[in-house]
């Protein structure tokens, strides 16, 4: 039984191996002519268009130069499986190959980002930059309360976002930690369910989630709220869940023994496990969200941050200035006391 | 009648360990049996089938003549509720107090809402002080329990295990993480349960001197099989060194 898993792992290696040639092959070949041949040889500012028939040559010309590779044993996907048999040379062309990948791809970086170090280090950039900094370290004080009522209100925001995302979190995490929900499939299957989609949530922004959320139910604060809330809930179920995966095993045990009910279990034997652990990602989590309601509200997600774009847009820098500062203040304070407790509790 | 029976006992893990290869074994009531062999040999594994926290992969148990081999719900939490068991890690509630620790014993003939909210009626909690008595920690009995000593929180594992009213006590390597003296100590209750109470105790151990001292049956476990059943005097020098490998040398334990 075991050479048979054995052969099966390399025959599905083999099989990603030639994926990835064929991917290095196709990645090379656009790569070179778009970028390095057009961009960086020829110097065009723009680009001839991109056709089917273009496309379609790229992949022919790629699939066959990473095929080539891969039956000539010059692989450097099998190189990166370690399945490369020991021959120098081809090994070398690989390797080679693999480098040339590499410096292709900062290439390409550099000109997609349009790095520009003209630009950066202009007559008239360094005059503005100049001006905005001037501006910003001299700050308008005459603000100063309104500034104070906004970042009070982008706190509570945060703290309002986090309590209600507790207990939805709390109860969330207990459906998608796999050590609980693996005894039969309907709960395995619940907990796959829920955990694509704690993971859908949490990979979409709470910015994102913001603008829908001003659409939903109009600009201001509970818009924050509510998007900060979502991205909360999704952040906390995983992080909960992780740390239920990993308590001892031995007390559930210990208890199941006694022959109690599934829910005993958990409550004697998971949950006095958990409760610091969770206390403090939580305290962590509003830490966060402080730092996060603060952008939110430049979508009019409410708070300082939506008394920062108006000011932006009126390009009054001093104003700004002040805003700049209380954020980062409050920031500072916030993270200094998140770690204090969380020191406190473990 | 045998107390428990286990037929044709296989148990294969996802991973394709083979832990248990057609174990037979017959435990009567009244028994100290004692489960040796080396570590992976399928002693733990053979212990927790018993009491069903593992499931076997093929095979049949049978308890006072019942098979309990596929029992579900409330029907395995009130076979589970007849059988303790104490572990090489104790397995307690660590930041909870010995007394709330004892009471979990009793999780399995109380009500789920109630006992969440720790409302233990005090004829338990008395209980609970006596079981404490046994094992000689009633002082300690508001003692966080990360605070006691490794010998202490064992003793604390059994008293819990008592709050069960036990027919069977499943003992998984109990001593296997403690001093010598103290090994005595805890093994001591043990027998004393054995002989005083008439309590089956089924106990897997690392050392033959114990298994000498306490035992009063022995079976050997080798890459799953049971390869021997008799007497802790007749596990000559040939036995120990099938058992425990050629290399294998005894140690004593004081």
């Amino acid at each position: 039984m075991g050479t048979e898993t054995k052969s099966q792992t390399t025959t599905a290696q083999k099989f990603q191996a030639l994926i990835l040639d064929i991917f290095f092959g196709i990645y090379f070949v656009v790569t070179l002519h778009r970028v390095f041949y057009y961009q960086v040889l020829l110097s065009l500012r723009k680009l001839p268009p991109v056709t089917v028939e273009i496309v379609l040559l790229y992949i022919g010309i790629g699939t066959i130069l990473g095929l080539a590779l891969f039956f000539l044993n010059a692989s450097p996907g099998k190189l990166i499986f370690r399945q490369l048999p020991d021959v120098p040379w081809k090994k070398a062309v690989a390797e080679h190959f693999l480098w040339i990948i590499g410096v292709l791809t900062i290439a390409t970086g550099w000109v997609v980002t349009r790095v520009s170090i003209l630009d950066f280090f202009s007559q008239e950039g360094l005059a503005g930059a100049k001006r905005i900094f001037s501006a910003l370290l001299s700050p308008e004080w005459s603000i100063l309360p309104q500034a104070l009522l906004a970042i009070v209100e982008t706190i509570y925001l945060a703290l309002m976002a986090t309590l209600f995302a507790l207990p939805v979190a709390f109860i969330l995490s207990f459906f998608t930690a796999r050590n609980l929900m693996r005894q039969s499939p309907i709960t395995l299957g619940i907990y796959t369910v829920l955990r694509v989609l704690v993971n859908f949530t949490r990979s979409i922004e709470p910015l994102i989630w913001a603008i829908i959320f001003t659409v939903w139910v109009g600009i201001g604060p509970f818009a924050g709220t509510l998007a900060l809330m979502v991205h909360t809930i999704a952040s906390l179920t995983k992080l909960y869940s992780e740390q239920i995966e990993n308590v001892d095993p031995g007390p559930i045990e210990a208890i199941e023994a006694t022959g109690a009910h599934p829910m005993q279990v958990i409550w004697f034997a998971v949950v006095p496990q958990i409760v610091l652990p969770f206390l403090s990602f939580t305290i962590y989590r509003w830490d966060i969200n402080v730092r996060m309601a603060t952008i939110i509200g430049l979508v009019g997600g409410g708070g300082i941050g939506t008394l920062l774009m108006q000011y932006q847009g009126l390009a009054q820098w001093h104003e700004v200035g002040l805003l700049v500062l209380i954020i980062a203040i409050v920031v500072w304070i916030m993270d200094y006391l998140s770690a204090r407790i969380r020191e406190a509790l473990v | 009648m045998a107390l428990i029976e286990l037929r044709k006992l296989n148990k294969i893990y996802p991973n394709g360990v083979h832990a248990l290869v057609d174990v037979d074994l017959t435990v009567q009531e009244g028994e100290f049996l004692v489960v040796i062999g080396l570590s992976g040999s399928g002693k733990s594994t053979l212990l927790r089938c018993i009491n069903r926290l593992i499931e076997p992969t093929s095979g049949q148990i049978l308890y006072r003549g019942q098979d309990v081999t596929h029992i579900q719900g409330k029907e395995l939490r009130q076979y589970r509720k007849k059988i303790g068991m104490i572990f090489q890690q104790f397995n307690l509630i660590k930041r909870r107090t010995v007394l709330l620790n004892v009471l979990t014993g009793a999780l399995g003939s109380l009500p789920v809402l109630p006992s969440i909210l720790e409302r233990f009626p005090d004829n338990l909690r008395q209980e609970a002080m006596e079981k404490l008595r046994i094992v000689g920690l009633e002082d300690k009995w508001n003692v966080r329990v990360d605070a006691l000593s490794g010998g202490q929180q064992q003793r604390v594992a059994i008293a819990r295990s008592l709050m069960q009213h036990p027919e069977v006590l499943l003992a998984d390597e109990p001593v296997a993480s403690l001093d010598p003296a103290t090994s005595h100590s805890v093994m001591k209750y043990l027998k004393q349960l054995n002989t005083d109470y008439g309590m089956t105790i089924i106990c897997n151990l690392h050392f033959l001197s114990l298994v000498r001292t306490y035992g009063t049956r022995v079976v050997a476990l080798k890459q799953g099989k049971l390869i021997f059943r008799g007497k802790p005097e007749e596990i000559t020098q040939e036995w120990f060194k099938e058992i425990y490998g050629e290399e294998a040398e005894e140690v004593e334990i004081a």
